[in-house]
């Protein structure tokens, strides 16, 4: 089976600390693996290393079945990203920043096509033609959303999305993610949220200290026997 | 090619919306339009200050037709008759004015010894002086940088701090695009701006258009390119913005006031040059001591030097204008090694700065703008040259007449010597400035893309 998202023995050292150490970790299309774990549990170096943003220092990632360190560029086509905290260019509009990086990702829009992803992702349609620079965090999220699906991209790489939405928006962010996962888009989503986790993911994996000390099938657990299992690894 | 496409026209957007670089580029080109009328302005003022002279010797000749009606002895016609050798400005002078505020542009000439009246200038506000010029040199050479600066000190930190970047990078998009579209957007801001002023300054100032133009404006991107290579090497060690700026001020400040001032104090440590004052003294010395000396022995030494007059008649009265002449022309002779000396000397610490100012790419520019528009040192002393081989005709002219005792008339007026000198660009200056600055370029730029390989531009 090809994997969307694989890695091979990850790690990574930073000079201070060991921050991944030997992940293994497969994700196939239409699936939802949420990640979880405390700050510093190697969350967002797992994602920065499947983006190429940072090198392995050991181990291997792989987008699509392309090694990522051999085709930082190629990869980037197949995968789109959204941080905890989108920041966009201030001074452009929703619709500017839109257009903008859809045409780094080699899609052309008309107006009306971008206004439509915006105004999908949750940005009220009287705020597309207003600088970025004016909107709140959550608004720069809903940007951030626009610009992940407009890519059509085939993996979403995930780092507290939901932070700043609220509660109305993180539902629709979940809807989102579960239509895209119908259409066989593999994500990767790090996330505190044990209950979205639950509620939106396929599998859940724990992180502890840069290892993914338990991974299990959502449908497997209820709510509360996520909280208890993600509790006891945390003490 | 698409993709680069995209960030250059982004970077346009950016650049619309940050009013203040905006309103910097304007007050640039306000800035670089008050240079180029200020040196036309210079120009013409020099030029209609040197058009009165050939009226003043007019009219200093009408006077002596009045003062001697007949013909006269061409002695007193020699000591009262002064002329004019005229340093008249090349039309590319009014973009680089150059030496043009220090060193005088006329030299007033009688047929006394020559020295002293070589290095008499009109008075000038030393204030002024020191404050230089507002040429349209001075605004790309000094104030351009500072442009640059401001336009590419955050030219990735900006995006970093402001958290754009792991968007951008999670694109496909590489690194070294995203730089280069940036490096190419300012390239063409800081291009347009640099030769938009120029070609207003040369259409603004009237020059033929000749090679310099070219020579000018390859200057210009040149060293528009050297300063986008120094913005470069900074992006490339990838600091914070205000560490950026900060170096780069550095840079600025290092290159532009700190070398030129250093190097300035070791060439002249280096290659010291007789004072032109103790030259004028010695001179002055000399020629007094003239009046006092036997005429024989005073004659004698002239006819060692100049045999064509020995045949002329000696000298019995008290005052004889041959004789004073002679000691006049004896007084230049005393002081002729010294004044080579001067002369080469400043040539020397001229030559010096030209090999040293490799360090920095602002004297090499400045100094290429100069030699381009004729207003550097070496075309000031071709002008002395050519001012000392007219007052050497003019001796020609004036000695048959007081050696052999010929009257001066009043036709004889129209046949004495005139001078003619206009600046002419020093080629071979301007030739390896290019090549100079063409190196700088080529180093800055190859380091900066060398940093950019090994420390490769990270999102955070």
């Amino acid at each position: 089976m090809t994997y969307l998202l694989e890695a091979r023995a990850l790690r990574k050292q930073y000079a201070d600390k060991l921050a991944l150490r030997g992940l293994d970790l497969q994700i196939a299309p239409g699936e939802i693996f949420c990640l979880l774990g405390q700050n510093g549990a190697g969350k967002s170096t797992t994602i920065n290393l499947f983006l190429g943003f940072v090198s392995p220092t050991s181990g291997a990632a792989f987008v699509n079945g392309l090694e990522v360190a051999a085709n930082p560029l190629k990869i980037k086509e197949y995968l789109a990203y959204i941080p905890e905290q989108v920041m966009l260019y201030p001074h452009l509009t929703g619709l500017e920043n839109l257009a903008l990086f859809s045409s780094l990702a080699g899609y052309r829009y008309s107006q009306p096509e971008l206004q439509g992803y915006l105004t999908d992702a949750g940005l009220p349609a009287e705020a597309v033609r207003r600088r970025v620079g004016t909107y709140s965090k959550g608004m720069r999220q809903k940007v951030g959303i626009a610009i992940a699906v407009a890519k059509h991209a085939q993996v979403l790489l995930l780092d507290e999305p939901t932070s700043g939405l609220d509660p109305k928006a993180s539902n629709e962010f979940s809807e989102l993610l579960r239509r895209l996962s119908a259409q066989g888009t593999a994500v990767l989503m790090a996330t505190h949220d044990i209950f979205r986790a639950k509620e939106v993911g396929t599998r859940v994996g724990i992180m502890r200290e840069g290892e993914l000390v338990d991974v299990r099938p959502t449908a497997a657990l209820n709510a509360q026997e996520l909280e208890q299992l993600y509790l006891t690894y945390m003490h | 090619m698409h993709t680069f496409r995209i960030l250059f026209s982004a970077e346009w957007h950016h650049f619309r919306a940050a009013k203040g670089l905006v309103l910097l580029c304007g007050l640039l080109l306000a800035t670089g339009l008050y240079g180029i009328y200020y040196g036309t302005t210079e120009i013409e003022r020099q030029r209609q200050h040197l058009a009165t002279l050939p009226e003043l010797t007019r009219r200093n000749i009408a006077e002596l037709k009045e003062k001697f009606p007949g013909p006269a002895d061409a002695g007193d016609i020699g000591y009262y008759h002064s002329t004019f050798a005229v340093h008249h400005p090349d039309s590319w002078a009014a973009l680089s004015l150059g030496l043009r505020d220090v060193n005088p542009t006329y030299v007033k000439l009688r047929l006394l010894g020559l020295q002293n009246q070589l290095y008499a200038a009109d008075n000038t506000n030393p204030m002024k002086t020191l404050s230089g010029n507002f040429d349209l040199a001075f605004v790309l050479v000094y104030l351009f940088p500072l442009l640059i600066i401001a336009l590419s000190f955050n030219l990735l930190s900006g995006e970093r701090e402001e958290g754009v970047l792991p968007l951008l990078l999670a694109q496909p998009v590489r690194p070294a695009v995203v730089v280069g579209a940036k490096l190419a957007f300012r390239l063409v801001l800081v291009l347009t701006l640099a030769l938009l002023l120029s070609v207003v300054g040369m259409l603004w100032a009237g020059v033929p258009p000749d090679g310099r133009v070219a020579s000018w404006l390859v200057l210009t991107t040149l060293y528009c390119l050297f300063w986008l290579g120094v913005v470069l090497v900074v992006a490339g060690l990838q600091r914070p913005s205000a560490v950026n700026a900060v170096s780069l001020l550095g840079v600025w400040l290092l290159l532009v006031v700190l070398v030129p001032s250093l190097l300035n104090l070791g060439v002249a440590a280096a290659r010291p040059v007789p004072q032109g004052i103790a030259l004028t003294i010695q001179q002055r010395e000399e020629i007094h001591a003239g009046w006092d000396r036997p005429k024989a022995q005073t004659m004698s030494r002239f006819f060692a030097l100049y045999p064509q007059w020995r045949d002329t008649t000696t000298i019995r009265e008290r005052f004889a204008w041959r004789w004073y002449y002679a000691f006049q022309h004896l007084g230049d002779l005393a002081v002729a090694r010294q004044a080579a000396a001067y002369a080469q000397g400043l040539q020397q610490r001229y030559d010096l700065v030209e090999k040293l100012n490799l360090l920095s790419p602002a004297i090499s520019a400045q100094s290429s703008l100069n030699a381009l528009a004729g207003t550097d040192l070496p075309t000031h002393l071709q002008f002395q040259r050519s001012a000392e081989r007219h007052h050497d005709a003019l001796r020609a002219f004036y000695y048959p007449f007081l050696f052999r005792r010929v009257a001066f008339t009043h036709a004889d007026y129209a046949q004495e010597p005139t001078h003619t000198f206009i600046s002419a660009p020093e080629l071979t200056t301007v030739q390896h400035g290019l090549l100079k600055l063409l190196l700088s370029v080529a180093l800055v730029h190859l380091l900066g893309l060398g940093l950019l390989c090994v420390r490769p531009v990270t999102p955070r």
